[in-house]
């Protein structure tokens, strides 16, 4: 039976990988048509911020955007994420930091209310401009995760079990790097950041 | 003034008409619906994810697609949608294989040789999800869908016994090519949910659970899965490790989805309202 289960496993996946390998065959378009159709702008769905304003990812199109997944009663792996945010942030150089978006977007549909994102803001004292802590329906949400490979699962106990990621956008909100894991050094991407606004 | 009366009343009777009309098609939209839902109650199940071995899972009360999306309905889906029609869908959302066995030109199914009831299929995760959002409702977790497929009953242990070799051997020569119409499995949950073995494979909201990138697909881990030995253990151990080969993108032959609604006519209240 084992037996049995491993050849079938091989041939399910090797199916699948065909796909993907299918897909390495894309490159009929232009391009530069590629790039925009990569571009996570293309989830034209709304999402609340801590400020009760409502806002689409593509306004935020034009300038580069760090992107963290959280979620709020996260108490001990999710201020990390942020302060990982935080310091990516603060890596950019001063002059241009104000051009930078960051975008924490919460997996906690239930519980995450534009008010209670709104205390989390303030008690990281990140309520600041260019800060945006923002929730959805989970449709989208789960969406937003899925572009950018973060997975989450919501336990019986309410926690999210999830991957730790940073991921910046470039000007067109295609991923121009990600960071896996907690506590990454920052460098890398501060560079990335700065490169992109240098770009006119 | 009486002509104005008379176009006052003219103009009422229309719009009486009409919300009637509305009203008419609104009432046999729900009964649509409704026939094509079925309502899977709380319950648990014992998952063959390792991790969670001996504890059982839990499941609130929701609402299923009784068979899987056809090719027909998502094809309504792309005409109300067209940023989903193969030519206009970005990147992003799907890979080079979404809707390949549509014809090529005129982004149509050729019903001839796809079947009108025929589960679609070549949909990326992408697509699923807006299906069902457009359709109301939202794909199924994992754990609602799995917990839904292991509500059946048999009669005796040679029940069960032909049940795990008509799966073995299902999944052993799946023919992409000459995939059944909706319902012809013949295999039925006690509610009614039909072909979650045997016809295709279908997306989940979390097809790939964090646990996921922890998980070696080697023998150790196919062989553990199969250790709770139930009558779905053989099927379920390759739908989640077929399941974690796939990124959102992936448009397979071997792929569809159904999906779950937390009301039985949630579109249609959405719809009332906007009325």
């Amino acid at each position: 039976m084992k037996m049995i289960s491993i050849i079938l496993l091989s041939l399910f996946l090797v199916t699948s990988l065909n796909a993907q390998h299918h897909h390495a065959a894309d490159g009929e378009l232009g391009a530069g048509k590629i790039s925009a159709e990569h571009s996570l702008y293309h989830l034209d769905a709304q999402w609340t911020n801590h400020r009760d304003e409502t806002v689409k990812l593509s306004d935020f199109r034009g300038s580069p955007v760090i992107v963290v997944m959280f979620y709020g009663n996260c108490m001990e792996v999710c201020p990390i994420l942020i302060q990982d945010a935080w310091r990516l942030y603060s890596s950019v150089d001063e002059s241009v930091r104000g051009d930078v978006n960051v975008l924490a977007v919460s997996f906690d549909t239930e519980n995450d209310t534009p008010e209670v994102l709104n205390n989390y803001a303030k008690y990281e004292q990140l309520d600041i401009p260019g800060w945006h802590f923002m929730i959805s329906k989970n449709a989208t949400v789960r969406s937003l995760a899925m572009m950018l490979g973060v997975q989450y699962s919501k336990k019986s106990d309410g926690h999210f079990a999830h991957s730790n990621l940073v991921t910046v956008l470039d000007k067109e909100g295609k991923i121009a790097i990600r960071m896996e894991g907690l506590n990454q050094p920052m460098g890398e991407a501060a560079a990335v950041i700065n490169s992109i606004l240098m770009r006119k | 003034m009486k002509l104005l009366t008379n176009i006052a009343s003219v103009a009422t009777v229309l719009s009486r008409w009409t919300i009637m009309v509305a009203l008419l098609s609104f009432a046999a939209d729900i009964a649509w619906a409704q026939q094509n839902r079925v309502l899977v109650p709380s319950g648990s199940f014992h998952s063959v994810m390792p991790e969670v071995e001996g504890e059982a899972v839990k499941v609130n009360t929701f609402y299923l697609d009784v068979t899987a999306v056809t090719n027909e309905k998502f094809e309504k889906f792309l005409d109300q949608n067209k940023n989903w029609q193969p030519n206009e869908v970005p990147a992003v959302f799907t890979n080079k294989g979404y809707l390949k066995h549509w014809k090529e030109e005129g982004q149509r199914p050729d019903y001839e040789d796809v079947g009108r009831e025929r589960p679609v299929t070549n949909v990326s995760w992408f697509a699923a999800n807006a299906y069902c959002q457009w359709a109301g409702g939202r794909l199924p977790t994992l754990n609602e869908w799995e917990y839904s497929a292991q509500l059946m009953d048999f009669d005796s242990s040679t029940e069960i016994n032909e049940f795990t070799t008509k799966l073995v051997s299902w999944y052993s020569s799946v023919d992409t090519k000459n995939i059944g119409e909706v319902g012809s499995t013949g295999i039925k949950t006690r509610v009614g949910v039909k072909d979650q073995f045997g016809l295709i494979m279908e997306w989940v909201e979390d097809f790939k659970p964090p646990v996921a990138d922890e998980l070696s697909l080697d023998c150790g881990t196919v062989g553990r899965m199969q250790q709770l030995g139930n009558a779905y253990s053989y099927a379920a151990s390759i739908r989640y490790i077929t399941r974690m080969s796939y990124n959102p993108r992936s448009s397979t032959s071997m792929i569809g989805f159904r999906c779950a609604y937390d009301d039985i006519d949630s579109k249609f209240k959405l719809e009332e309202e906007e009325l």
